[in-house]
């Protein structure tokens, strides 16, 4: 649905974006990860046709970009990083104008739809420059929306949110998702990111690694598992490591760190041979990373690549 | 080009427009304020005696054109300011549009909404046509509006002559063809300004700059005191035009949509 050829862009000297090649699904939603001045802005302004690349190529639903720009605006619904309303014309306004641009043909209808969508409906008449940041947000969204595009580009969707709205916002994405929408996500939030995201890139200008985000943890850490014990003793850690299928071990606070290839099958063997040995274990809990911790080691990783 | 994109942009315009008081109320200030000026020069003029306006006698008599001679000086002289009024009024179109026209883009990049709006299939013709209709008819339909105003004071106030003086097919075609273009004229530099520059007021100044020489213009032909004539007027009609469609032209070309979406303030 979007596939980009080393795709990049070029400010002057600054290099933004640098030989990206990247491949989304349909009915994917794939999170855009990396710290500011990253090239996600950039990245997305190129992908809606609205600054050319500097060289490589992209593809929207089959169309090039730079070639076929109003087909590729056609199939495109952005959310940019400011909502961008007009302050003076009230929600339905501001909806049924870019709705006209779009050439929808049931104006009413659509702005109604998704007015009423996004909890808007009863505010439709009001001058959206009084609007709160989460409503212009929420305006902003359903704008991208009016002309059901099939591929959605969100920069930041839930930035200056509180957390109950973006959780009606992360919920609306997810229902947009179940509809076969394609959903490209830049954010910040990396909690949203690992809930929403089917896969998430992490960039600075060049891609860093791409892949679903229990992928990229079992990538950077393995598996592995929390043992919290009554009291700790070194028999214990000792019988631990005598066991075959056990990688690693690493003492803790409370107990151990167990890292196995496959808890799923070793788990019971590892908990009858502590208990063999004497232990008397309180928890055994999958270790989880965040995807904050993923994050950090990556952009970490490449530095002490380059 | 697409005519319902086109007339979305015109319409979302005058939407905002009606919205904000502050243009309107300066849109309908300088119209009403040279109608009055007029309609009360006039005035005041029918009221003075006859002898006032004799070079021999009066103190505010002048020589006129041999084309009024014929007159009386008393009417010669009220037709003689009248003329000059007359390109005030053409002013007007000139004038009317700066303002909205120096926010036409700034204002978009102001609530960031050139972004989104540069994302639609809009194309860069439709845009800026869009914003230049908006602009300019409601300066073109006031400034109709005054011409028509004015001569029904006249026709009240004044004598026949004066009125059909003010009524001449030079003066009357000058307003129906002329005005379109000024006001386009005007939109069009206020674009390219609104375009180049991100602060409003730098706009408006550079708009006012673009369109000083003209005004120099209409006043040179004042004081070399040409009586005008429909050829003159002619030509100048079409030079006007001419120069109306260049300067279009330019906006179109000189509106970089990467550039102006992107540009560091
Ligand atoms: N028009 C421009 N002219 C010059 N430099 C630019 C322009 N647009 C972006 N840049 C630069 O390109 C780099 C990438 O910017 P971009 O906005 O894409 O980052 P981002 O990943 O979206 O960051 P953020 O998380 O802060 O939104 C930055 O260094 C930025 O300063
Ligand atoms: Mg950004």
């Amino acid at each position: 649905m979007i596939r980009t050829e080393h795709l990049t862009k070029r400010f002057g000297k600054l290099l933004a974006v640098d030989d990206l090649n990247l491949e989304v699904e349909r009915g994917e939603v794939f999170g855009f990860l990396g710290p500011n001045g990253a090239g996600k802005t950039t990245t997305m302004r190129m992908l809606a046709a609205l600054i050319a690349p500097t060289s490589g190529a992209a593809w929207i639903n089959g169309k090039r970009i730079g070639q076929d720009d109003e087909s590729v605006r056609a199939s495109v619904g952005l959310l940019t990083e400011n909502p961008g309303l007009y302050p003076r014309l009230n929600a339905g306004e501001n909806l049924s104008f870019f709705a006209k641009l779009h050439g929808v043909q049931d104006i009413t209808g659509q702005v109604r739809k998704y007015l009423a969508l996004l909890g808007l409906w009863e505010r439709r008449t009001e001058a959206v420059g009084g609007f709160s940041k989460g409503m212009q947000q929420k305006l902003a969204i359903a704008r991208a929306l009016l002309h059901e595009p099939p591929v959605l580009f969100l920069d930041e969707p839930t930035s200056a949110l509180d957390p109950e709205a973006s959780r009606v916002v992360r919920d609306f994405i997810a229902t947009l998702k179940s509809e076969g929408r394609t959903i490209f996500i830049c954010t910040h939030n990396l909690d949203e990111a690992d809930r929403l995201c089917d896969r998430v890139a992490v960039i600075k200008q060049r891609l860093i690694r791409v892949d679903a985000p229990e992928t990229l943890r079992q990538g950077l850490y393995g598996q592995s598992v929390r043992v919290q014990l009554r009291e700790k003793a070194p028999a214990y850690l000792a019988r631990v490591r005598e066991l075959p299928f056990v990688t690693e071990v690493f003492e803790t606070a409370e107990g151990f760190r167990v890292a196995l290839n496959e808890p799923e099958n070793h788990n019971p063997e590892l908990i009858q041979a502590l208990v063999a040995a004497g232990a008397a274990i309180q928890f055994v809990e999958r270790e989880s990373h965040s995807l904050e911790q993923v994050y950090f080691d990556l952009l970490r990783e490449s530095e002490t690549e380059a | 080009m697409n005519r319902k994109r086109l007339q979305a942009v015109v319409a979302k315009e005058w939407l905002d427009m009606r919205k904000n008081k502050m243009v309107l109320i300066m849109m309908a200030l300088l119209p009403l304020l040279m109608v009055g000026m007029i309609v009360g020069t006039v005035y005041f003029m029918e009221r003075l005696p006859d002898a006032e306006f004799d070079p021999e006698t009066g103190d505010s008599g002048m020589g006129l054109p041999p084309e009024l001679e014929a007159l009386g000086y008393k009417d010669g002289v009220i037709i003689l300011l009248n003329d000059q009024y007359m390109f005030y009024l053409l002013l007007i179109p000139l004038a009317l549009p700066v303002y909205v026209a120096a926010y036409s883009i700034i204002g978009e990049k102001e609530t960031r909404s050139l972004e989104p709006l540069l994302a639609t299939p809009i194309s860069t013709t439709e845009l800026l046509l869009g914003k230049i209709i908006a602009a300019s008819a409601p300066a073109v339909i006031l400034t109709w509006l005054s011409f028509v105003l004015t001569a029904f004071g006249l026709y009240i106030i004044s004598n026949p002559t004066v009125f059909a003086y003010w009524m001449r097919p030079v003066w009357s075609l000058s307003m129906a063809f002329q005005t379109p273009f000024l006001a386009v004229l005007s939109t069009a530099c206020g674009v390219i300004a609104s375009s180049r520059l991100n602060d409003p007021r730098a706009a408006q100044q550079v708009t006012a700059i673009f369109i000083v020489p003209l005004i120099g213009l209409s006043l040179i032909v004042l004081m070399g005191k040409v009586y005008l004539d429909l050829r003159i007027m002619g030509w100048a009609t079409l030079l006007i035009a001419a120069t109306t469609a260049g300067v279009v032209w330019l906006a179109v070309k000189l509106f970089q949509r990467e550039t102006i979406l992107t540009r560091w303030k």
